[in-house]
C-alpha cells in the first residue's frame, strides 16, 4: 500500500509539472497579442483599443522572455502560488477553489446519480434477459450517440419550457442542481448500465456462484453474499475511470446551464487568455485526477485485497 | 475479415458505409454549393427542390449536410488512423524494450491523461482558429494513449509466453513475432477501440462547435450547424433534427461497429 | 497477507460504510455551503427582481465592468443622459464653463449620502476622479490639469485646452463616483460603495450580483427590495428563462428567436434602437482598397435590406451611415444607397478588375481576395459575415471570413495585417460621440474607426469640434464629417442595432436607456404580490 501511495505522491509531482509546463507552452504559442487579449477580457469589448493593451503589458510585465516567465512561475509554484488571474486581479487559488465547488457538486451529484441509475438498471438487466435487456440496450446506445449538449437542451425543452417544472440556467438552489445533474448522469450511465450489467451476467454465471445458490441460498442471500463484492471491483474501477471523463461533459454543461465551475473557467480562461487561470484550472484537474485514482485503487485495496500486488 | 464480423457490426458497416456513400454522391451531385445563399428561401420546408429544407440563410441543408458527414468521416478516420498506428506502434514497442523508454513514455501518458482531452482540443483549437489541421493533431493526440495503454498491456503478457519465447529461440526477428504473435491477439482490441476512436472524434468536433471554436464559415460541419439552428427550434424544428440525427447515426454506427464486447474495452 | 478472517471482513465492511457516509456528507455539506450562502438572506420571488444579460463581470473596478454597476443602480456618475443623449444633472446638480472653456465646475446635489453613510462632498468626488483618471478609461485621455475642491460642494476641473465633450466623460461610467471607503490605499476598490439607489448584497464573480434597497437614496427611492443579475452566456438559454419566467427582465435577446415568445402571454419584448452600428473597417492602405471607388463598389454590393431583414430580422436596422438618426447633428437626412451589383461591377472594371472563368475579379494576375476578421462575442457579426461572404462572391470578389476574438482588431490594426473588419461599434460609449470620432477618424485612424485614411478637412473639422462650442458651427462641422465617411468610405456601415429585451408582465415602469447605463431598477414595481410564498 505505502509503495502505491509513493508512487502516486511521484506521479502528482510530475503531473503537476508536465500539465504546468504544457499549458505554459501551449498558450505561449497562441496567435495574436496577449496584451491585446487581456485587455478584451478587462475592459470589454467596447473599450478594448492601444492603450488599453499598452497599460495591460506595462503593468504585467509581458514584455519578458518566455524563459524568464516560465522560472518565475516554477518558483511561485514550488511555494503554493498560483498567481493572480491576468483579467480579474484576484489570486488564482480563490477563482479555483470557487469554481472548484461548484464543478465538484456537480461532478458528485452526477456520478452518484449515474452510478444508482446504472447499476440498478445493469443489474436488473442482467437478471432479466430478453426484451428488458434489450430495450435497456437500444436505450443506452441512443444516448450514447447524443453528445451531452444535445441531452441537456432536451431536458431543458422539457422540463424547463414544455413543463415549467425546473429553472432553465443558473445556480443557488438545489432546483438548479437537478437539471445539470440529470444531463451529466443519463449520459455517464448510459456507458457504466453495460459495464455493470456485462460484470454481474460474469459473476452469476460463475461457477461459485451457481454453487452457492445450489447449496441452499436464497437468490438474494446469494447475490449479497456473493454477487455485490465480486461485481463491485470492477464498476468501481470503471467509475473511477468516468470521474475522469466527466469534466469534459462538464465543460459543455456547464456552458449549457451558466454554472459557474472549472470547466466553464477554463473555457472562458482559454479565450481570454489567463494564463494563470488556466494553469490553476489544468493543474487542479490533473491532481484531482490523481487523487481519484488514488482513492479508487485504495477503495478497491480494501474490497479485493488480491489486487494489492499489481 | 468481414467474415469475423457479427451481425450487428455488419449493420454498423453497412451504415457507415451507407452513408459515406450517399453523402459523397449527394456532394458530388448536387445542383447547390454550400455557401449559395437564398436570403429569400429561409427556413423553406422540405420540398421537390430543397430535400431536406433550406437553413436560415436559404441554403440547401441536403447539400450541406451531406457535406458535413463526409467532413466527419474523413477526419474522424484519419484521426483514427494516425491514433491507432502511433498508439499501437509506441505500445509494442515500450512493452518489448522496457527500461528507459517505458518510464518516459509513462511520464508522458500519465501528464496527457491527467489533461481531460476536450480541454487539450480547446486549447489546441484556440491556437489556430478554424484549422483542420490542428483539430485533426489535438484530437490524435488525445486518442492515442488508448490504443497505447491496450496494446502495451496485451504485448506484455504476450511478451512473456512460452510461444512467444520459443520462437524467438528459434531465431524467427522480431517482425515476424510481431505478425505471428502480437498482431493477432491486438486486432480485435484495436477495432473496438477504433470504432470509439471514431465515434468520439466525431462527438469532440461536434462539442468544439458547440462552444464556437473549431470550424469557420460557410464551411458545414455538424456541431456548429446544430448551434447555428438551435434559435430555430420552434419555428423549424425539422432542420434541427437533422444535423443531430446525423451526429446519431454516425456515432450510433461507429457503436456497432465496436460489437457486443465493447463493454468491456476499458 | 492474504488470510481472512471474519474480524477482518467486518473491520473492512466498517470502513467502506465510513468511507461512503464521508463521502455523501461531503456533498451534503458542499450543497449545504454552497446554497446556504444564496438563501441565507430573505429573497423571495415577489420581493426580488431577477435580470439576466450576457455581460460578465469580474471585478469590482468601475474602469472594467463599471457599466454593470450602474445598471444595477449601485453606482452613480456625475452626470446623466436622457434617451436622446442630452446631459442631464446626476450627482452634480449644474455644470459651467469659464469664458475660455478651461475650467469647469460642478455643483454637487445637496445631502447625498453615500451607501456606508458617509456624505458625498466634494473631496470625495475628487479623489475618486483622481483615481479614475489613473486607471484605463475616458478621463485618461482628456487633456485635465487638475481635479480639485473648489469648496464642500463644487469642484473645479482644469484643462490644459478646451474640451467640448468633457461633461460628456462625467457620464461615462469608469467616471462612477465611489466613497472614499470603497479603495484601498493603492487605489483599488476592495468594496463596491456607491451613492446609487441599491447596495451590493451578494457579489459570486463572474456570474451573479444581488443588490438590497438603499433606503437613505436621495433620489427616486426604490421600491423593489431585491435585485439580482444573472450572466446567461447562451443566448438559447437566456430566452428560455424569458419564457418559463425564471427571469423577469432579459437583455439582448437574438431576433432570430424572438418568434418563439410571442405566443408567450407572460413576456412583452420591447426592441428599441441602440447608437451602435454594424460597420465594415477597410483597410485604405491595402492595394485593393486605396481606392475611394473600390471601397463604394464593396459598399453598393451589400444588400443591406436583405442583411437586415432576413439576417437581423429586423428590417428597419438597415442603414449606410454609421450615425443612426438618434444621433441629432450627426445624421444625415438623404435616402439610402440602392443595392446595385451592375454599379458596383463597373466601379471595378474602371479599375481595371476583370472576371476570370471561375467568376472571380483578377487584376494583373492577382485575384480579389480579401480576408474578413470579426469576432465571436456576438452571434450576429458572425451570420452578417457569412452573408457578406455570399453577397461579394457574387461581385467576384473572394472573401475569407476569420472568427476570432474581439482583441484581434485593435492588435491586427497596430501591426497593419487587418484588410477587412466586420464590428460592432457603441459609438453612445459616451453621450457625445465627438471624442470617439476624433480618436478613430482622423491621424489616419483608430482601433475601431478608419485605418490608413487621411481627410485633412476631417482632422480639422473634430479639431474644431473638440476646442470649440459654438452650436452653427459646430453642427456644420458633423454634417461634414459625417458627409466625408459616408462618401470615401473609411468604413461602410451595414445597420444599425436593435436591442432586444424580454420583460415579464409583473414588471410596472420598465424604461430602457438606449446608451446602456441605467436599468431604473428603482423606478420599476413588482404587481403579482399575490404568488408569494
Amino acid at each position: 500500500m505505502w509503495t502505491l501511495i509513493k508512487h502516486r505522491i511521484f506521479q502528482l509531482i510530475l503531473v503537476v509539472w508536465g500539465v504546468g509546463t504544457l499549458t505554459f507552452v501551449l498558450m505561449r504559442s497562441l496567435p495574436g497579442d496577449m496584451a491585446y487579449r487581456i485587455a478584451a477580457s478587462r475592459y470589454g469589448q467596447d473599450s478594448v483599443d492601444s492603450d488599453a493593451a499598452e497599460l495591460v503589458r506595462q503593468e504585467l510585465g509581458l514584455d519578458a522572455s518566455w524563459w524568464q516567465s516560465y522560472l518565475h512561475w516554477l518558483v511561485d509554484l514550488m511555494q503554493f502560488n498560483l498567481g493572480a488571474s491576468l483579467v480579474s486581479g484576484l489570486p488564482v487559488i480563490e477563482t479555483v477553489q470557487h469554481q472548484l465547488g461548484h464543478s465538484v457538486l456537480l461532478a458528485f451529484t452526477s456520478v452518484l446519480l449515474a452510478s444508482l441509475i446504472a447499476i440498478l438498471v445493469g443489474v436488473l438487466s442482467a437478471f432479466r434477459q430478453g426484451t428488458l435487456d434489450h430495450s435497456f440496450l437500444w436505450l443506452s446506445t441512443l444516448l450514447r450517440s447524443m453528445p451531452v449538449f444535445v441531452i441537456g437542451l432536451m431536458l431543458i425543452l422539457v422540463f424547463a419550457v414544455a413543463w415549467p417544472i425546473l429553472p432553465v440556467a443558473g445556480f443557488g438552489t438545489w432546483q438548479h442542481l437537478v437539471l445539470p445533474t440529470v444531463a451529466l448522469a443519463l449520459s455517464l450511465a448510459a456507458v457504466s448500465n453495460r459495464v455493470v450489467r456485462n460484470n454481474t451476467l460474469k459473476v452469476i454465471r460463475a461457477p461459485f456462484y451457481q454453487f452457492a445458490a445450489i447449496k441452499g441460498l436464497s437468490p438474494s442471500q446469494t447475490f449479497v453474499q456473493h454477487g455485490i463484492r465480486n461485481i463491485s471491483v470492477p464498476v468501481i474501477v470503471f467509475i473511477g475511470i468516468q470521474l475522469v471523463t466527466v469534466i469534459e461533459g462538464i465543460v459543455m454543461i456547464e456552458s449549457l446551464f451558466s454554472w459557474p465551475g472549472i470547466g466553464h473557467g477554463l473555457a472562458h480562461a482559454i479565450f481570454a487568455r489567463d494564463i494563470p487561470v488556466i494553469q490553476g484550472c489544468a493543474l487542479m484537474m490533473g491532481v484531482l485526477f490523481v487523487l481519484l485514482n488514488t482513492c479508487v485503487d485504495l477503495l478497491c485495496h480494501w474490497i479485493d485485497p488480491r489486487g494489492a500486488q499489481a | 475479415m468481414m467474415a469475423q464480423l457479427n451481425i450487428n457490426q455488419k449493420i454498423g458497416v453497412g451504415l457507415l458505409l451507407g452513408l459515406l456513400l450517399v453523402a459523397s454522391g449527394i456532394v458530388q451531385w448536387s445542383p447547390y454549393h454550400i455557401a449559395d445563399q437564398d436570403l429569400s428561401g429561409r427556413l423553406l420546408a422540405p420540398s421537390a427542390e430543397h430535400w431536406l429544407g433550406t437553413d436560415h440563410f436559404g441554403r440547401d441543408m441536403l447539400t450541406r449536410i451531406a457535406s458535413a458527414i463526409q467532413l466527419s468521416f474523413v477526419l474522424s478516420f484519419f484521426c483514427v488512423l494516425t491514433s491507432a498506428t502511433l498508439g499501437v506502434s509506441l505500445g509494442v514497442i515500450t512493452a518489448w524494450k522496457g527500461g528507459r523508454l517505458a518510464q518516459g513514455m509513462d511520464v508522458i501518458v500519465n501528464i496527457l491523461l491527467a489533461l481531460p482531452g476536450l480541454v487539450l482540443v480547446l486549447l489546441f483549437a484556440a491556437i489556430v482558429p478554424g484549422s483542420l489541421l490542428v483539430l485533426y493533431l489535438a484530437i490524435t493526440l488525445t486518442q492515442w494513449v488508448e490504443y497505447f495503454r491496450v496494446s502495451r498491456a496485451i504485448t506484455h503478457t504476450i511478451i512473456n509466453s512460452p510461444a512467444r519465447q520459443l520462437s524467438e529461440m528459434m531465431g524467427f526477428g522480431p517482425w515476424y513475432q510481431f505478425r505471428r504473435h502480437i498482431w493477432p491477439e491486438l486486432t480485435h482490441s484495436i477495432l473496438t477501440l477504433a470504432s470509439f476512436g471514431g465515434a468520439n472524434a466525431i462527438l469532440t468536433m461536434a462539442s468544439l462547435g458547440f462552444v464556437y471554436v473549431g470550424i469557420q464559415p460557410p464551411l458545414a460541419e455538424l456541431g456548429l450547424m446544430s448551434v447555428e439552428l438551435f434559435p430555430y427550434y420552434a419555428q423549424a424544428p425539422w432542420i434541427l433534427v437533422q444535423p443531430l440525427l446525423a451526429i446519431a447515426t454516425l456515432v450510433f454506427g461507429f457503436h456497432l461497429l465496436a460489437g457486443n464486447k465493447h463493454d468491456s474495452a476499458h | 497477507m492474504t488470510e481472512l478472517s471474519y474480524a477482518a471482513i467486518r473491520r473492512r465492511k466498517t470502513r467502506i460504510k465510513a468511507a461512503l457516509t464521508g463521502g455523501v456528507g461531503l456533498v451534503l455539506c458542499l450543497m449545504f455551503v454552497l446554497f446556504g450562502q444564496a438563501t441565507s438572506n430573505n429573497q423571495t420571488r415577489s420581493n426580488t427582481l431577477a435580470i439576466s444579460g450576457p455581460w460578465e463581470f469580474t471585478s469590482l473596478e468601475p474602469s472594467k465592468q463599471g457599466y454593470i454597476y450602474t445598471r444595477m443602480n449601485i453606482l452613480e456618475t456625475l452626470l446623466n443622459v436622457d434617451t436622446k443623449g442630452a446631459l442631464i444633472p446626476g450627482l452634480a446638480r449644474t455644470w459651467q464653463s469659464s469664458a475660455d472653456e478651461k475650467t469647469w465646475t460642478l455643483t454637487l446635489q445637496p445631502n447625498v449620502l453615500f451607501q456606508d453613510g458617509s456624505p458625498l462632498n466634494a473631496s470625495a468626488v475628487v479623489s475618486a476622479l483622481r483615481i479614475a483618471q489613473g486607471k484605463h478609461g475616458v478621463l485618461k485621455k482628456a487633456p485635465i490639469k487638475a481635479i480639485r475642491v473648489k469648496n464642500p460642494q463644487q469642484v473645479e476641473m482644469v484643462l490644459s485646452q478646451p474640451h467640448t465633450v468633457l461633461p460628456a466623460l462625467l457620464a461615462h461610467y469608469s467616471t462612477a463616483i465611489l466613497a472614499p471607503s470603497a479603495y484601498n490605499q493603492e487605489g483599488v476598490v476592495s468594496r463596491l460603495i456607491g451613492s446609487g439607489a441599491y447596495q451590493l448584497d451578494t457579489f459570486a464573480p463572474p456570474h451573479k450580483l444581488t443588490v438590497k434597497a438603499n433606503p437613505t437614496y436621495w433620489g427616486v427611492k426604490p421600491s423593489i427590495e431585491y435585485a439580482q443579475y444573472l450572466t446567461g452566456h447562451r443566448a438559447e438559454s437566456r430566452i428560455l428563462q424569458a419564457k418559463s419566467g425564471e427571469a423577469d427582465i432579459v437583455y439582448t435577446l437574438d431576433a432570430a428567436m424572438l418568434e418563439q415568445l410571442s405566443r408567450a402571454d407572460n413576456v412583452v419584448v420591447h426592441s428599441d434602437a441602440i447608437p451602435r452600428t454594424l460597420l465594415l473597417k477597410l483597410n485604405a492602405g491595402h492595394p485593393f482598397l486605396g481606392s475611394v471607388e473600390a471601397r463604394q463598389a464593396l459598399s453598393l454590393a451589400i444588400n443591406r435590406p436583405a442583411i437586415a431583414e432576413q439576417v437581423l430580422h429586423v428590417a428597419e436596422a438597415a442603414s449606410d451611415q454609421i450615425f443612426a438618426s438618434s444621433m441629432g447633428a450627426w445624421y444625415l437626412d438623404q435616402p439610402q444607397e440602392n443595392y446595385s451589383l451592375e454599379k458596383a461591377a463597373s466601379l471595378l472594371a474602371g479599375l481595371g478588375w476583370q472576371k476570370d472563368d471561375q467568376g472571380w475579379l483578377v487584376r494583373d494576375g492577382k485575384r480579389f481576395q480579401l480576408t474578413l476578421t470579426t469576432y465571436a462575442d456576438r452571434p450576429e457579426l458572425t451570420t452578417v459575415s457569412t452573408a457578406l461572404q455570399d453577397q461579394w462572391k457574387r461581385l467576384g470578389v473572394d472573401l475569407k471570413v476569420d472568427v476570432t476574438n474581439s482583441s484581434m482588431i485593435p492588435s491586427r490594426h497596430a501591426d497593419n495585417t487587418l484588410e477587412v473588419a466586420l464590428i460592432a461599434r457603441n459609438l453612445g460609449v459616451i453621450a457625445d460621440p465627438v471624442s470617439l470620432i476624433a480618436n478613430e477618424y482622423t491621424q489616419g485612424g483608430g482601433d475601431w474607426g478608419a485605418m490608413n485614411w487621411h481627410s485633412t478637412q476631417v482632422d480639422q473639422a473634430l479639431e474644431r469640434l473638440t476646442t470649440q462650442s459654438d452650436p452653427v458651427q459646430a453642427k456644420r462641422d458633423a454634417q461634414l464629417v459625417a458627409t466625408a465617411i459616408y462618401q470615401e468610405k473609411p468604413v461602410i456601415s451595414v445597420a444599425n442595432y436593435q436591442q432586444h429585451n424580454a420583460v415579464n408582465t409583473r414588471i410596472k415602469g420598465y424604461q430602457f436607456d438606449p446608451f446602456l447605463r441605467d436599468y431604473f431598477i428603482n423606478k420599476m414595481e413588482l404587481v403579482d404580490h399575490v404568488d408569494a410564498h
